[in-house]
């Protein structure tokens, strides 16, 4: 494995779920997690320690040198925000896939009908996307879209804005309207566990103005959105995300798409990435 | 629906017209399979993002961008089909051969079996292009659909008096003993 | 009514399913299935021992079994639900339960991770599958729709999440022409709901008007 792989961060568990020592698998290797009090730890097959950090409701670790800390989401830390651990969905897909997914505004309408989208409100204006070259991540802001019921605590249609936000390879934070609080974020992420190329635990997490809804509400409102998504996700041919060009395409709806694709070719990840020799 | 030709991934959907067409099942925006999507009038929608494909293949709306015309270039896979005595039929390249008809037949049911083409061929000895005869009171043609080196479908068709249920059943019975053949 | 309900349960969407083509009302108490497993919560419990959901409350009724749950939503007015011939009705109940315990097990081993012999339960869904394409096959020929009939009954209502779910475990729906067709039939259904892994049938609308 490449530095350019190995030397990330990646989500590995939910700190709640870590009781006894379990294995799992982390980019095809299996290691094993555990605690010691309120200390985490993580192990290669070897026995070699490996670097751990609790953040965000998850256990995150690398089998490399990561030459920065973890992202950090500062936001998320504000007080009066409830942190929803969702737990992990598995899905035969691509790491880079669900990421991607979750980039995505445009499949609202189909995937998502009468919750996060619905035709004929299909139409996806011009937004702004950056590689921001100081903090090594891929953004895109004033992305908005009609949305019949935008989250739990929706009770009507509205345009809810957007910003997303590609942390980590495997990792991207979605900042959006905060219908109770505007002029606030809620944040919404998606923290992907590549266990091969083709083979993920998706960990999504909220970090919510909510005071009102039940957590099993807000838990299953987050699951059932994901859960309309891994069929698509299993279905894509080929399973792996094309990095080169021409494969397939991209309209101006598909700007961070094509961002991330560029980031990551950049970046040289191509853990479950189709490259096709030049 | 989706179908699969020696290895080849396939979406067969019929037009509200009644126009049968069989296509790569890719959606060429995100490879999204096609055969998940749905008809309206005479095109096939990607259940992804709703891109719709009309009759030759072509991208006819993008409903991210209501005004825009798509390119030229955005196109499905197509390729040349047929229908038959109920059965639908394809070309993943270019023939001249002409397909079979099967007069005084009607299609009975489709049947997956966990075996290659050629095995079942084998089993019923008697070759001819994917098609295979066998012969018995009801008349029964089954036509093979090879999917990969260890599946197929088997089409079959029967003569129009032939009791459906018992040639439904019947192979059901050769679908057992092919496969504990294999076995 | 209330029904303590899972989202991802195929086994709660049959009741929520049926509730909708009655249209009966019911309050959905989301339950945090996973991961917190309150399911097995001591509130839970007490209202169902075996720690299972769907948990159905009607009243001083508690039901726990989503097949009684279905008898239970069908009233007099709606009886032809209860399908013409009870034997035939009871079979195909029973069938949907071990839909449950091979497509069902299939499916939460591969999206939440129990714990199941994957290779096992999917084998025996994949003859369970072929049993009722056999069938629906001959009800086809006999120009009847559904498992019992010319008309869906709560039958049709327990057997059809797990299979329509059935990819969810890594069973491909591919080579069931048969059910394909009678899912779509279910799907048309006037008042018909979705859960997640089963899409709206966009074709059923038309193509709307652009807004303006």
């Amino acid at each position: 494995m490449t530095a350019g792989i190995a030397d990330h961060w990646y989500p590995v568990a939910m700190c709640s779920g870590i009781s006894s020592p379990r294995d799992t698998r982390l980019l095809g290797q299996e290691i094993t997690i555990g605690r010691e009090g309120e200390q985490f730890w993580v192990r290669d097959v070897h026995g070699k320690t490996l670097p751990a950090i609790a953040r965000y409701g998850h256990l995150w670790t690398s089998p490399g040198q990561p030459n920065r800390d973890l992202f950090s989401i500062p936001e998320a830390e504000a007080p009066g925000r409830r942190l929803v651990d969702c737990g992990a969905v598995r899905v035969k897909c691509s790491p880079l896939r669900a990421v991607e997914n979750f980039l995505d505004i445009a499949h609202f309408p189909f995937v998502h009908t009468d919750i996060l989208g619905a035709e004929p409100y299909t139409e996806v204006s011009r937004y702004e996307v950056q590689i921001r070259e100081e903090v090594d991540e891929v953004w895109a802001t004033k992305v908005k879209f009609f949305q019949p019921q935008a989250a739990r605590s929706a009770a009507g249609g509205i345009t809810t804005e957007y910003m997303y936000r590609v942390a980590a390879p495997t990792s991207a934070v979605l900042y959006k309207t905060c219908p109770p609080r505007p002029g606030e974020w809620d944040i919404i992420t998606l923290f992907v566990q590549p266990l091969t190329e083709e083979l993920c635990d998706v960990w999504p997490w909220m970090a919510l103005y909510d005071d009102t809804s039940p957590l099993a509400e807000l838990v299953s409102f987050q699951q059932m959105i994901f859960m309309q998504d891994r069929s698509i996700l299993e279905s894509q041919i080929p399973r792996k995300l094309p990095l080169d060009p021409g494969m397939e395409a991209p309209t101006q709806a598909d700007l961070t798409s094509v961002a991330y694709r560029r980031w990551l070719k950049r970046i040289g990840f191509t853990y479950g990435a189709q490259v096709v020799a030049a | 629906m989706p179908a699969r030709v020696d290895g080849q991934d396939l979406a067969i959907w019929r037009a509200a017209s009644g126009q049968t067409h069989v296509w790569g099942d890719r959606c060429p925006h995100r490879g999204m399979r096609l055969s998940r999507g749905f008809v309206r009038g005479e095109t096939l929608a990607c259940i992804y993002h709703g891109w719709q494909y009309g009759n030759d293949g072509g991208c006819t709306q993008i409903p991210a961008h209501p005004n825009l015309v798509p390119p030229k270039t955005i196109c499905a896979t197509t390729y040349a089909c047929a229908e038959y005595s109920g059965v639908i039929w394809v070309a993943l390249q270019t023939t001249t051969q002409v397909c079979r008809s099967f007069p005084g037949q009607a299609a009975v049911r489709s049947l997956a079996i966990k075996a290659s083409a050629e095995k079942v061929m084998e089993y019923f000895s008697g070759a001819d292009t994917g098609v295979v005869c066998v012969g018995g009171t009801n008349d029964i043609a089954l036509a093979l659909q090879p999917i990969d080196a260890t599946h197929c479908t088997a089409h079959a068709l029967a003569s129009v008096s032939a009791d459906r249920k018992e040639v439904s059943r019947w192979l059901e019975s050769q679908r057992r003993s092919i496969e504990l053949d294999l076995a | 009514m209330i029904l303590y309900d899972y989202v991802l349960s195929a086994s709660c969407y049959k009741v929520r399913l049926m509730a909708a083509l009655l249209d009966i009302p019911i309050t959905l108490k989301a339950v945090n299935f996973h991961p917190e497993k309150q399911h097995k919560s001591p509130e839970m419990l007490r209202l169902n021992a075996a720690g299972t959901l769907p948990v159905l409350v009607d009243g001083d009724v508690i039901l726990v079994q989503s097949a009684d749950m279905l008898r239970h939503l069908v009233t007099p007015k709606n009886a032809g639900w209860l399908g013409d011939n009870p034997a035939q009705t009871e079979k195909w109940l029973d069938f949907a339960s071990r839909l449950n315990a091979s497509l069902g097990m299939a499916r939460l081993h591969d999206v939440l991770m129990f714990d199941a012999d994957i290779d096992q339960v999917r084998c025996d869904g994949v003859a369970q599958l072929r049993q009722l394409e056999e069938w629906l096959t001959e009800q086809r020929f006999d120009g009847m729709t559904f498992l019992t009939g010319a008309a869906p009954t709560i039958a049709d209502i327990a057997c059809f999440p797990n299979a329509a779910l059935a990819e969810d475990g890594g069973v491909s729906l591919d080579p069931y022409p048969s059910i394909r067709l009678w899912m779509r039939a279910i799907r048309s259904l006037p008042g018909f709901i979705e859960m997640p892994g089963i899409h709206r049938l966009h074709e059923l609308s038309p193509a709307p008007a652009r807004p303006e």
